[in-house]
C-alpha cells in the first residue's frame, strides 16, 4: 500500500515536472472550423506529444479565411497577434504586405536540405514573394471537374470517355442542357481564382515576373475569355452563385459542375445515394504543357512572433503540420491535397487511402502535377480588383464580346492598380 | 455646521449627476466614433497597415464618379423606393384586417399576428437561406411551381434585372410584420367614441370612416413606421451579404453592403468611412426630413 501511495507521489511529481518543462507557450490562429477544428486538434496534440517543452493554445476560430485575416489585421492594431496563425493561400500578402509576417529563409537556412524534406520548388513558391519565403503552405486545391455520371450518360456520353479538351466538354455540356428545362450542362464560376486557373490551363499568367503589369489580355487570356462566352452562349451556362451550383449538383439537376477539389468530402455528401459523384481533372488546354499550371487554393501558416525564442518554437510547430505526419493528417480529415512530397512518395503514408478514394488520388495527382501561386494583386486596390474580374465574366457570360471586354477589364485593372 | 450650497448649484449639480453618465455614454460610444469615422475618411488608411495618408474628399469624389459606387447609391435608393411605400400600405391593410378579425375571433386574430410577426422574430440570415432554396432556378420551389403552369422560371437571385427586386421582396416580407405591429397598436388607441361621433355626424362606414377618423389618428403612428422603415430599408444588408454578396457584377451591391465590403473585405478602411458618412447623411436627412415636413401636419392627441 505504502508503495503504491508512493508511487502514486513520485508519478504526481514527474507529471508536474513535464508540465513544468513547457517553457514556451504559443498562441495559434486558425479560421474555418466546420473543416479544420479536428485536424487543428490532432495535429496539435501530436505535436506537444513529441515537444513536451511547447505548448500550443489554440484561439477560438474564426468563422472563414476573410474574418479570421480581419481579425488578424485588428489584433495588430492593438498588438496582440497570435504567435502563428493558419490563412488562406491568397491571403498570406495581406500579412505580408503590412509587415506582419515573418521572413522564413533563416529559419529555412540550406535550401536543398529544406526541399529534401518534401518541400518541393513548386509547393515553396506557393509561400514566396519576390524569392523570399513568408509561408509554408499546409494544404492545397486546385479547380477540378465533378461529374454527374447518370446525366452524362442520358446525354449520351460516359465518364470513362469524358472529353480532353473545351470543345468537347462544352458539345456534352450543350447535350446536357438540351435534357430539360430544369437541367443545366456546367457551371463554373465567374471569379477571380476560376478564371486564373483557365487561363493558366490555356498557358497564360495574370501577371509578369516581378508583378509591374497586367498580362491576362494576352492570347491565353482572350481564350480563356472565350471559353466563359461559348459556356454561356452554347452551353447555356447561368450565373448564379456557388451555393446555388451546389444545391443543383447535389439535386441532379446539374451535369458538370467545376470548382475547388476542396469541395470534395461536401459534393460526395451532398449527392448521397443519389449518384456516385466522379472527380476528373481540369482541361489542359495549351499544346505545351510546360506551360501550363493551376492556381492554388488551400492554407498556409505563418509566424508572427517576433520573439526569437518563440520563433524557434514555432518553427519546429510550423514544420510539424507541414511536414509528412501533419500532411497525412490534413488529407484523412479534409478534402484538400497534401503540400508535402514525401507523404505521396513514401506509400507508408496515405497509400491505403489513395486505394479507396480515387476522386482523392485524382485531385491530388493534379495538385502534384501543375500547382502554382494564386496570383494575389499588389497595393490597396489588390482585393477589390478580384471583383471587377467577376463583373467583366458575367459581362462575358451574358453574350459580351469576349476580346473586347477581357481588354477593357485589363485596362480598368491597371489603371485602379495604378500601372505605367 | 455644515457648508449648504446655493440651491441652484445644488440643483445644477443633481441635473449633471443624473445626466452626466448618460450623456458621457453618448458622447463616447456614439459621437466618438462618428467623429473617428469622418476623421478616416480623409484618409486612405487601410485596416491594419501601420500609417495613413490624407487624401482630401478624392474618397467622396470615388464614390459618386466610380460607376461601382454610384450603383450601390442608385441601388439603395431603389430598394428603399420599394420596400418604404409597399410594406407600409401592406402592413397597413394587413393591420386593419386583423384589427376588425379581433373583433369578432380573437384567437384567429392572434394567430394572424403571430404568422405576420415571424419574419421580424425569425433571424434574416436563417430566413435567407430559406428564400435561397425558394428562389433556386433549378429545384426552387417558385420556379416549380410556375413551370407546372407553364410560364418560363427565372433566376431570381442570378438574373442581374430581376435580382434587386427579388431582394426587394424579402424585404419587405421582412418587413411588413414589424409595421402591423405597430399600426396594430396605433388602430387600438383610437377611442370608440370617436367612431360613434362620426357616425351620428353622418359619416359612413367603409371607406369614408377611415379618411375622417382612422387616417388622420394613425397619424403619429404613420410617422414613426415611415422613419423606422426608412432607416431599416437603408440599412439593408444581411440578405444581401447572404444570398447574393452584392453580384452578380454589382447588380445588388448596396450602401451598407459596400461599405462592408470596402472596409472588411478588401480592407479600404478609408473608403469604407466614406461611405459610412454618405449613409448617415442620408438617414439623417431623411429622418429630419420626414419630422420637419410630417410633423406639422400630424394630429397629436
Amino acid at each position: 500500500m505504502k508503495r503504491i501511495l508512493f508511487a502514486i507521489l513520485v508519478a504526481s511529481f514527474l507529471a508536474a515536472g513535464s508540465a513544468k518543462a513547457a517553457d514556451v507557450t504559443l498562441t495559434l490562429h486558425y479560421a474555418h472550423p466546420n473543416l479544420w477544428a479536428k485536424v487543428q486538434e490532432l495535429v496539435a496534440d501530436a505535436f506537444m506529444k513529441k515537444n513536451p517543452d511547447i505548448k500550443l493554445e489554440i484561439q477560438a476560430p474564426a468563422e472563414n479565411y476573410a474574418a479570421g485575416v480581419q481579425r488578424l489585421l485588428r489584433e495588430a492594431v492593438a498588438k496582440k497577434l497570435p504567435d502563428v496563425a493558419f490563412l488562406g493561400l491568397n491571403r498570406w500578402r495581406i500579412l505580408q504586405a503590412r509587415g506582419l509576417a515573418v521572413e522564413l529563409g533563416p529559419f529555412i537556412g540550406d535550401a536543398a536540405k529544406f526541399e529534401a524534406q518534401g518541400y518541393t520548388p513548386a509547393l515553396r513558391s506557393l509561400g514566396q514573394y519576390q524569392g523570399k519565403q513568408y509561408a509554408i503552405a499546409a494544404s492545397a486545391s486546385t479547380l477540378v471537374i465533378y461529374v454527374n455520371p447518370e446525366l452524362v450518360a442520358k446525354a449520351g456520353g460516359s465518364v470513362d470517355n469524358f472529353p480532353t479538351d473545351f470543345d468537347g466538354l462544352i458539345s456534352l455540356a450543350t447535350k446536357i442542357s438540351a435534357l430539360g428545362d430544369n437541367i443545366d450542362g456546367v457551371w463554373v464560376s465567374a471569379h477571380d481564382w476560376r478564371f486564373q486557373s483557365m487561363l493558366g490551363s490555356y498557358g497564360g499568367r495574370p501577371m509578369n515576373e516581378d508583378e509591374s503589369n497586367i498580362t491576362f489580355d494576352s492570347e491565353a487570356g482572350i481564350n480563356a475569355a472565350r471559353l466563359y462566352s461559348r459556356l454561356g452562349k452554347e452551353a447555356g451556362m447561368k450565373t448564379y452563385g456557388g451555393k446555388a451550383a451546389r444545391q443543383a449538383f447535389a439535386a441532379g439537376t446539374l451535369g458538370i459542375y467545376i470548382d475547388s477539389s476542396s469541395y470534395l468530402t461536401r459534393v460526395v455528401a451532398g449527392a448521397g445515394d443519389r449518384f456516385k459523384v466522379t472527380l476528373l481533372p481540369l482541361v489542359v488546354a495549351a499544346k505545351d504543357k510546360s506551360t501550363v499550371y493551376f492556381p492554388t487554393g488551400g492554407s498556409a501558416i505563418v509566424m508572427l512572433t517576433r520573439d526569437p525564442k518563440k520563433q524557434a518554437a514555432a518553427w519546429r510547430y510550423i514544420q510539424f503540420a507541414t511536414g509528412p505526419e501533419g500532411a497525412k493528417t490534413v488529407v484523412e480529415n479534409t478534402g484538400y491535397a497534401p503540400t508535402n512530397e514525401l507523404v505521396l512518395k513514401d506509400k507508408s503514408y496515405l497509400g491505403e487511402f489513395y486505394a479507396r478514394n480515387e476522386n482523392s488520388r485524382r485531385a491530388h495527382a493534379q495538385v502534384a502535377a501543375y500547382s502554382g501561386p494564386w496570383y494575389a494583386y499588389p497595393g490597396a486596390e489588390g482585393v477589390a480588383v478580384t471583383d471587377l474580374i467577376g463583373a467583366a465574366l458575367v459581362d462575358v457570360i451574358e453574350g459580351a464580346d469576349p476580346e473586347d471586354r477581357i481588354k477593357k477589364l485589363a485596362a480598368e485593372v491597371r489603371t485602379k492598380l495604378k500601372m505605367k | 455646521m455644515t457648508y449648504r450650497l446655493p440651491p441652484a448649484v445644488g440643483e445644477a449639480l443633481t441635473n449633471a449627476w443624473l445626466v452626466g453618465p448618460a450623456t458621457v455614454g453618448m458622447l463616447v460610444l456614439i459621437f466618438g466614433p462618428v467623429l473617428a469615422v469622418a476623421v478616416l475618411s480623409f484618409t486612405d488608411y487601410q485596416l491594419g497597415a501601420q500609417g495613413f495618408a490624407w487624401i482630401g474628399l478624392e474618397n467622396y469624389t470615388v464614390l459618386f464618379t466610380d460607376p461601382i459606387g454610384q450603383r450601390a447609391v442608385v441601388n439603395t435608393l431603389i430598394y428603399v423606393a420599394i420596400v418604404m411605400p409597399a410594406s407600409m400600405i401592406l402592413a397597413l391593410l394587413v393591420a386593419l384586417g386583423v384589427h376588425r378579425v379581433a373583433s369578432w375571433n380573437a384567437t384567429l386574430a392572434g394567430v394572424l399576428r403571430t404568422a405576420y410577426f415571424m419574419p421580424v422574430a425569425g433571424t434574416l440570415v436563417a430566413m435567407a437561406t430559406v428564400w435561397q432554396m425558394l428562389m433556386h432556378p433549378n429545384v426552387g420551389l417558385f420556379n416549380q411551381v410556375l413551370g407546372l403552369t407553364g410560364v418560363p422560371g427565372q433566376e431570381w437571385l442570378s438574373d442581374r434585372g430581376i435580382v434587386l427586386y427579388s431582394l426587394a421582396v424579402i424585404g419587405i416580407w421582412e418587413t411588413v410584420g414589424y409595421n402591423m405591429v405597430l399600426f396594430l397598436a396605433g388602430l387600438t388607441a383610437i377611442p370608440e367614441h370617436l367612431y360613434d361621433a362620426a357616425e351620428i355626424d353622418g359619416v359612413r362606414p367603409g371607406w369614408d370612416r377611415f379618411w375622417t377618423v382612422t387616417w388622420p389618428l394613425l397619424g403619429p403612428t404613420t410617422l414613426f413606421v415611415l422613419v423606422v422603415t426608412a432607416a431599416r430599408a437603408f440599412r439593408v444588408f444581411e440578405t444581401v451579404a447572404t444570398l447574393t454578396q452584392g453580384g452578380p457584377g454589382f447588380a445588388s451591391d448596396t450602401l451598407v453592403y459596400a461599405m462592408y465590403r470596402e472596409g472588411f473585405v478588401y480592407f479600404k478602411a478609408g473608403y469604407a468611412s466614406a461611405v459610412t458618412m454618405v449613409f448617415f447623411v442620408f438617414v439623417l436627412t431623411l429622418t429630419l426630413v420626414q419630422f420637419g415636413v410630417l410633423e406639422r401636419r400630424v394630429h397629436y392627441r
